[in-house]
């Protein structure tokens, strides 16, 4: 896959294009005629138009950065040398948390990264808020910082002044991993790489980019890389949020797609929009990250025991019947369940039960009714 | 199409490993398959040719040509002193057709065989890669327009010559292999006429490329201290001569071999290469550099037994190289050709003799900021017996710097600036030794009658230059150290300044940079010894 970096570099920052018209046709060329990225584009223009349902207009782009894909060999090779990583959608190091939350509408065809990669299997977490944000702000950033760490949770963060900041600062103080999400090309954060060097050496910051490797910082990109910290991450915690710019519409747009987003409860007088947040379906939480509910002083382990006692037979059954002739990873159990369980919880219980069985694929684990033969299911998303 | 010319340096095999030729391998399997690559080399071995086509891979297709060079008219001169190999040359070189270059084993000897050019009146220029870049450049296109007999260098001329009628190859110095041997050679008579390819071999010879093997790499100490430096924070190559105080050579050679093992890789910050640790990166492997050391020895044994074959000589070069094919060749002197011999003659030993005591290692100084000229030094440091003169009066209490150093530097003086005028002399403030240097300025003022001045102060203390490796912590050490009590009196004038020994040149450029500054019109270096090397040799 490392050969085929030009190619993949080059499809994925077709100028104009939309993420979801690129994975299209990704999707088609790798999934469905099988035939890879370079055979895709050592199609001829009557083949593209025929199968992938081009009109004139995207086959002259793909065309033009065809062309360039043999500069692009230059670009990929300088990359790699530096230590660069290019990572495309279809392979196994890809995020899986972007895929799943972003879905093939807004996950980036590639990601370029440099530093311990291995975070990003990890347990994360965002922390978002307003780059002017208050004290008490970022009071609220360090604690769940603090936490995350302590739970071996990385931090995923957009490296802006305020919030982002803190919570990176935070993470490192901590001795936790972080996830630096850029709003720019990742060749052109050089202060960052020389600041965050011991860091990256030791294998606790993970840099990571979806723009061009060379283009500089720009307010668009801020605001498309919002959407990037929201899928990485397991958890959104929101410190500030004023009722305009990119927290304000990131979270908007995760409560739409029904994700849980945590909210800092704000004090009476605090001029910001966080309890607006709240009001549309944003989970309150206190300055230590906790639940503001009435049950919130149950600890929360006890509390997820209660729940896996009182319905593990209805659970059963429902594993039962999705499994029916298929297999599935335990992250699509978990998605297509529905259920609250983290995944580690699901785990144990798949492995407790008796009727099922399990096969390793690709280091990843598949579960299938016993005796059944295992067919997974060919899934980019 | 990409073109890889020079492909044997792709090989590890080939060459010395080189980062930048390891990248072309990566960058040529990211290039979309339909693009056509060309690897091109006139010296690749069997060995060097199949690890070549290895690494390309996209199914290369191996085209190879005849190595065979019929109108090379192979020589080897055998010779029991460095003496009869410069007698030779004085004596024959102008009777040779066209022009040519003399390779020498190192930056010294271009110097001095210049020089004894020079002497002889034997139009010639002498190059390594110490020069600057408008130099090399200058000599380079000198060689085509054959402005001179002959150009005199180390194997830094070369790659990327093209000239048509180079009619003579002479090795002063037996090269590292058949390979380097081949590949130097190969640049001679490339219009088909008739080449003269001779090579001078005495038997002490050999020490000088097997040290290059046996010292070619640091000690591993010096690598961990390099990882340890480059793993607390990104550097760059003179940062890391400042933090680690070795040599520049050293640092190139450790870095090419931390980055061929993994373990550190060239990253841009902002627009400044510095090196940095490449995370999880294996511990250095030092077997890699063993293997190395013998399959180069390997190499040099059968370079020297090139000097004794009795058969053709261009066969047993192609032998080596692979080319198997072709009939018997009758271009040497083992299969046809006179021998070339040694006959002693008392007269250009003496010419030579005048040549030695005459001759005065030169200063290279000048920079287009600053108003100070090449100088001269009376002699080497460590040649005869002058760098023991100076060490026992510098370091064992030996007195005053003994007079027949005075009469070697009057002379050394006398040649060099015999025709210019002086305003004044100033000495070197010395660091440790006392008044050596200013005791020695003393006589030389009183006998040249050039009026002497105390008034070069240091400013504030410095470190004994020697025990710093590289140039740039002696640049940093001399930096803004001196200070002249009457500025006002340097304007305009002329100044020889005085020193005892002259190693990377820094403390004088610092000197120049600050008279320069001050408005005088000429600064002139004089010491009495140079050191051999100084930083970044060639060889």
């Amino acid at each position: 896959m490392i050969n085929e970096a030009a190619y993949w570099i080059s499809i994925a920052h077709l100028p104009g294009w939309r993420y979801k018209r690129i994975n299209e046709l990704i999707i088609k060329f790798h999934h469905e005629q099988k035939i890879g990225i370079e055979g895709f584009f050592h199609l001829d223009t009557e083949e593209w138009k025929k199968a992938y349902d081009l009109n004139d207009k995207e086959t002259d782009d793909l065309l033009n950065v065809k062309s360039e894909i043999p500069n692009n060999s230059f670009l990929a090779e300088s990359l790699f040398n530096q230590g660069y990583e290019i990572i495309p959608l279809i392979s196994p190091e890809y995020s899986q948390n972007l895929k799943s939350n972003l879905k093939s509408d807004y996950s980036p065809a590639v990601l370029y990264l440099k530093g311990n990669r291995g975070i990003l299997k990890e347990k994360s977490i965002a922390i978002v808020g307003s780059r002017n944000a208050g004290e008490i702000s970022l009071q609220f950033t360090d604690n769940i910082a603090k936490n995350a760490s302590k739970e071996y949770k990385v931090v995923v963060s957009g490296f802006a002044k305020g919030v982002d900041k803190q919570a990176l600062d935070s993470a490192i103080a901590y001795k936790g991993q972080s996830i630096i999400v850029l709003p720019q090309g990742i060749t052109t954060f050089g202060s960052g790489f020389k600041t965050y060097y011991r860091q990256i050496v030791d294998g606790d910051v993970l840099v990571l980019s979806t723009f061009h490797p060379k283009v500089p910082w720009r307010t668009d990109l801020a605001m498309a890389r919002n959407i990037v910290i929201y899928g990485l991450a397991d958890e959104i915690y929101v410190a500030e949020s004023s009722d305009s710019g990119g927290t304000w519409s990131g979270v908007k747009d995760g409560i739409r797609k029904q994700r849980t987003i945590y909210v800092r409860q704000p004090d009476p007088g605090e001029k910001n929009a966080n309890i607006e947040l709240i009001k549309m379906g944003a989970v309150p939480v206190d300055i230590n990250g906790r639940r503001i509910t009435a049950d919130y002083l149950v600890h929360p382990e006890t509390r997820q025991q209660g729940v896996a006692e009182e319905s593990a037979e209805k659970i059963a059954d429902k594993i039962k019947s999705l499994l029916k002739n298929k297999s599935l990873s335990a992250d699509q159990i978990k998605e297509q369940m529905g259920t609250a369980w983290s995944k580690s919880t699901l785990t144990n219980y798949l492995k407790k039960l008796n009727f099922i069985e399990v096969k390793k694929i690709r280091n990843k684990n598949f579960y299938f009714i016993k005796g059944t033969p295992e067919k997974t299911e060919p899934q980019l998303f | 199409m990409v073109v890889v010319d020079e492909a044997h340096c792709i090989s590890v095999w080939g060459h010395d490993f080189r980062p930048a030729f390891r990248r072309i391998i990566n960058l040529v399997k990211l290039l979309p398959s339909g693009l056509p690559v060309i690897a091109t080399t006139a010296t690749a071995t069997k060995r060097v040719e199949k690890d070549i086509a290895d690494q390309i891979g996209r199914g290369i297709k191996v085209v190879r040509g005849r190595l065979l060079r019929e109108n090379f008219q192979l020589y080897v001169v055998r010779v029991a002193t460095e003496d009869e190999k410069m007698i030779w040359l004085g004596k024959n070189v102008m009777n040779l057709e066209g022009s040519g270059i003399i390779y020498t084993g190192t930056r010294v000897n271009t110097e001095i065989y210049s020089r004894w050019f020079d002497h002889l009146k034997i139009p010639s220029s002498s190059y390594n890669a110490g020069l600057d870049a408008g130099s090399r450049i200058e000599i380079e296109q000198g060689l085509l327009k054959n402005r001179w007999k002959c150009v005199i260098s180390t194997n830094a001329l070369g790659m990327g010559i093209d000239k048509p009628d180079i009619r003579f190859i002479i090795h002063t110095q037996v090269p590292q292999s058949p390979i380097h041997y081949y590949q130097e050679i190969g640049r001679a008579g490339r219009d088909g006429k008739p080449a003269k390819i001779i090579l001078f071999y005495n038997p002490e010879d050999r020490s000088l490329p097997e040290s290059f093997i046996e010292g070619g790499r640091p000690v591993i100490k010096k690598y961990d201290q390099v990882v340890a430096a480059i793993h607390h924070e990104p550097l760059g190559e003179r940062d890391l001569m400042r933090k680690t105080n070795l040599r520049q050579t050293q640092i190139r050679v450790i870095k090419a071999d931390l980055i061929e093992q993994g373990i550190i890789r060239e990253a841009l910050y902002g627009r400044s290469k510095k090196l940095e640790y490449i995370p999880g990166a294996p511990e250095l492997n030092p077997g890699i550099f063993e293997e190395l050391r013998q399959a180069k020895t390997e190499e040099l044994n059968k370079m020297i037994e090139y000097i004794d074959i009795t058969g053709s000589r261009i066969k047993y070069l192609c032998d080596f190289l692979g080319d198997l094919s072709g009939p018997e060749y009758t271009n040497c002197d083992n299969t046809g050709l006179k021998k070339i011999r040694i006959a002693s003659d008392p007269e250009w030993r003496k010419k030579l003799e005048e040549f030695h005591e005459n001759y005065f290692p030169e200063l290279i100084v000048e920079s287009a900021r600053s108003n100070i000229i090449n100088g001269v030094a009376s002699s080497y440091y460590g040649v005869s017996d002058v760098g023991t003169a100076i060490h026992r009066s510098k370091y064992e209490n030996g007195g005053d710097f003994p007079d027949f150093l005075l009469i070697q530097t009057l002379k050394a003086f006398r040649k060099k600036f015999g025709n210019e005028k002086f305003d004044f002399l100033v000495y070197v403030p010395q660091t440790k030794s006392g008044n050596l240097v200013r005791d020695f300025a003393i006589k030389l003022s009183k006998t040249l009658k050039i009026p002497i001045s105390h008034d070069l102060l240091k400013c504030r203390t410095t470190n004994e230059q020697k025990i710093f490796e590289n140039t740039c912590l002696k640049a940093d050490n001399v930096k803004d150290a001196f200070n002249y009590k009457h500025p006002e009196e340097v304007k305009g004038r002329k100044i020889l300044i005085v020193d005892d020994v002259f190693d990377s040149g820094a403390t004088i450029k610092e000197i120049g940079r600050y008279f320069t500054k001050l408005g005088a019109e000429k600064i002139a270096p004089l010491v009495i010894a140079k050191t051999v090397g100084g930083d970044l040799d060639d060889q």
